[in-house]
């Protein structure tokens, strides 16, 4: 039992971390919350399935290929949901545009994908039990994907642009900073880490149009509980929550776990509203 | 010339009479106008697709023979993509546009909670599939009659295939977390427990949720000796067979038609898994142990593969109800002598095992649940062959 909440558990929630991480990339130059996040996690599983599995693709050209669709299907949100929006941010009008994308995208999905669960895949066929390629993929994707951006934030000038963007962009701009452009570039990133989020967790949560909805809720509790923006937050809040859930799922089980999920969601909310790892902005008064 | 008073009246009403004859006439030879609703796109197309071919194939055979009493019969079909707002839409239509004289379908009981009170007020008879129990009730809905059984009956045919086949006492029910999986999970518990049964486990599962180790570990840990399922939900299924065959349990599932879909094929690791898995099925798509079917069913397959008619890829008894729906209609046509509203349903109600190639259909005023519960038998899950099944074991052939 304790194997299978350890595997089980670090798996899936190294895939709602990767969810967390898109959410976060977007927020960061936009100020934005995308509900698309959990649609592009679905999109990597779809695209994966597709690729490999139907046209036959070796892994080495579905993985970049896989990617690339869903950096596009970021770019394709940036320019229809979040830049028409942006200058009313106050009027959290991106709660709607982003929302009504992720339902086009997951309508989409349903009719010309399937609405049945598809199979995903073995990518290398190793491992069994515990250790199985399936539970221990999301992790190393999940390792990859925060040691790289941490790369690129602190050693790339494209990355110090991205912060500069993220902390101020009116500032960002008037140094010649091209802030339209970053943020393009960063919707085609979380795009392209929220594909990665649904390919290396295929093999647990299949090809399935539905995974949609349930990454975009539970890949936004990591980053309310580790802090919005905060990456590192996400990674520890998005592991922390896959164990709590498995460890749910065994104890109290069915739908029981999904309030138990909840009732520590709430309980953390309460005791630090910025979340475990965030901090209270300050506000001009 | 002059007309009296009385010969102008006579005259007048013979001219009236002579009027009114070509009408008569008219409505002896119009075709017989069947609404067929049907969700023959979208997510829930595979069982329409089924049935119109059953229903293409009766029109075709009965105009081929002439028709009813002259009278050629014609299909109106009606895409409701499976939507009830669409099927709201084609049912208005059907009823006060294209004035059909029967309606099949729709095929989902989603659609049918939608269209059945319309057409209650419209009196329009109405022969459908639809396993929601409330559907039928012969006081709100006299024209409405179901030609499959009811999920009620299911249950029945599952827990009798547990408790009197399989004869095990210890009972864990698992569906999934929609209104129907939690509805029909706990309708079959407490028919479970007042026929003695141990109900040892019983939870609602959500239908994307990666790992069914913790439900089944406690399924088995609680003494569960069959796994009763209730869900449509194919991904859920697949998982729970994989996950019992890396537990090395032999338990059997037993449950909702669904676990026999082809969908499951794709998603377990390998064919074994799929083993000991009894899904709902129909005796008259059941073939024995020598993989011999009902005489009746196997003339009907001879005639649906003679006239090209693809089997492999649906289910038989889609396509046979399809083909007894329209039959019906037409028997009731031809028996009550026109197409009107009261002789139809006269005419269903007067049935007793009336013998179609799905089942042996009875209906009275007081019960529309035509489809005899003796005949829904489990399936083994695996087996399907030219979109029959294997009986699962147990039966006497």
């Amino acid at each position: 039992m304790f194997a299978s909440i350890l595997a089980s558990g670090l798996a899936v929630g190294a895939v709602y971390a990767l969810i967390g991480i898109t959410y976060n990339t977007m927020f960061a130059t936009s100020r934005v919350m995308s509900f698309t996040a959990g649609q592009l996690g679905m999109l990597g599983g779809v695209f994966g399935s597709l690729f490999m599995l139907r046209w036959g693709m070796p892994l080495i050209v579905a993985l970049p290929l896989v990617l690339i669709a869903c950096a596009a299907v970021g770019v394709v949100t940036e320019f229809v949901a979040v830049r028409p929006v942006l200058k009313s941010l106050d009027q959290h009008l991106y709660v709607l545009s982003t929302l009504a994308l992720a339902l086009m995208i997951q309508q989409v999905a349903a009719i010309k994908w399937s609405t049945e669960p598809q199979p995903f895949p073995r990518l290398f066929g190793l491992g069994s039990g515990a250790f199985d390629e399936k539970f221990w993929l999301p992790v190393l994707a999940l390792a990859v994907t925060v040691g790289g951006l941490e790369y690129l934030y602190r050693k790339t000038l494209v990355g110090h642009a991205f912060l500069a963007v993220a902390e101020d962009n009116f500032a960002a701009r008037a140094l010649g900073l091209p802030e339209r452009g970053l943020r393009v570039a960063s919707y085609a990133l979380a795009g392209a880490i929220g594909g990665l989020a649904g390919f290396s967790g295929g093999e647990l949560l299949l090809a399935f149009f539905a995974n949609g909805a349930l990454l975009n809720f539970y890949g936004f509790v990591p980053i309310a509980l580790g802090g919005l923006g905060n990456n590192r937050g996400a990674l520890i809040g998005g592991l922390a929550l896959g164990l709590f859930q498995q460890a749910a799922n065994f104890i109290v089980g069915g739908i029981f776990s999904s309030v138990a999920v909840f009732a520590l969601f709430i309980i953390v909310l309460l005791a630090a509203p910025q979340g475990l790892f965030g901090h209270a902005g300050a506000r001009r008064v | 010339m002059s007309f009296s008073r009385r010969e102008f009246t006579l005259g007048g009403a013979a001219l009236a009479g002579a009027a009114g004859l070509p009408k008569v006439a008219l409505a002896q030879s119009e075709p017989i106008r069947i609404g067929w609703l049907a969700a023959m796109t979208g997510p829930s197309s595979a069982p329409a697709i089924g049935f119109d071919r059953g229903v293409q194939f009766a029109a075709a055979q009965i105009n081929a023979a002439g028709g009813v009493k002259g009278r050629k019969i014609e299909i109106i079909t009606r895409d409701t993509q499976g939507d009830p707002t669409k099927a709201v839409n084609a049912t208005q239509e059907m009823i006060s546009q294209l004035k059909v004289h029967a309606i099949w379908g729709p095929t989902n009981s989603g659609e049918s909670l939608a269209v059945t009170p319309i057409m209650a007020r419209a009196k329009m008879p109405n022969i459908h599939p639809c396993v929601v129990d409330s559907l039928i009730d012969t006081a709100k809905f006299p024209n409405a009659f179901r030609l499959a059984p009811s999920n009620g009956q299911w249950d029945d045919a599952v827990r009798g295939y547990c408790l009197k086949i399989l004869k095990v006492k210890k009972i864990a029910v698992i569906g999934d977390t929609t209104g129907y999986g939690v509805s029909a999970v706990g309708a079959s518990v407490a028919a479970f427990q007042k026929d003695g049964a141990e109900v040892v486990y019983k939870a609602n599962i959500d239908a994307t949720q990666p790992d069914m180790t913790p439900d089944l570990l406690r399924a088995k840990n609680a003494g569960a000796e069959v796994i009763v399922v209730w869900s449509v939900t194919t991904g859920m299924e697949a998982r729970m067979f994989n996950t019992r065959a890396k537990m090395g349990w032999d338990v059997a599932f037993v449950g909702h038609p669904s676990l026999s879909s082809g969908e499951i094929g794709k998603l377990i690791d390998k064919p074994a898994n799929w083993d000991k898995v009894y899904a709902v099925g129909y005796k008259s798509a059941s073939y024995d142990g020598v993989g011999k079917l009902p005489a009746k069913s196997q003339e009907l397959i001879d005639r649906l593969t003679k006239a090209k008619v693809e089997l492999g890829d649906t289910l038989f008894w889609w396509v046979a109800g399809g083909y007894d729906a329209i039959a019906l209609i037409a028997k009731a046509v031809e028996v009550s002598g026109g197409t009107g509203s009261e002789g139809i349903t006269k005419y269903w109600n007067s049935l007793n095992k009336y013998p179609g190639y799905f089942g042996n259909y009875t209906f009275n005023d007081k019960q529309h649940n035509g489809y005899p519960t003796e005949e829904v038998v489990m399936s083994a899950a695996s087996s399907v062959k030219n979109g029959t099944f294997a009986l699962a074991p147990g039966y006497k052939a």
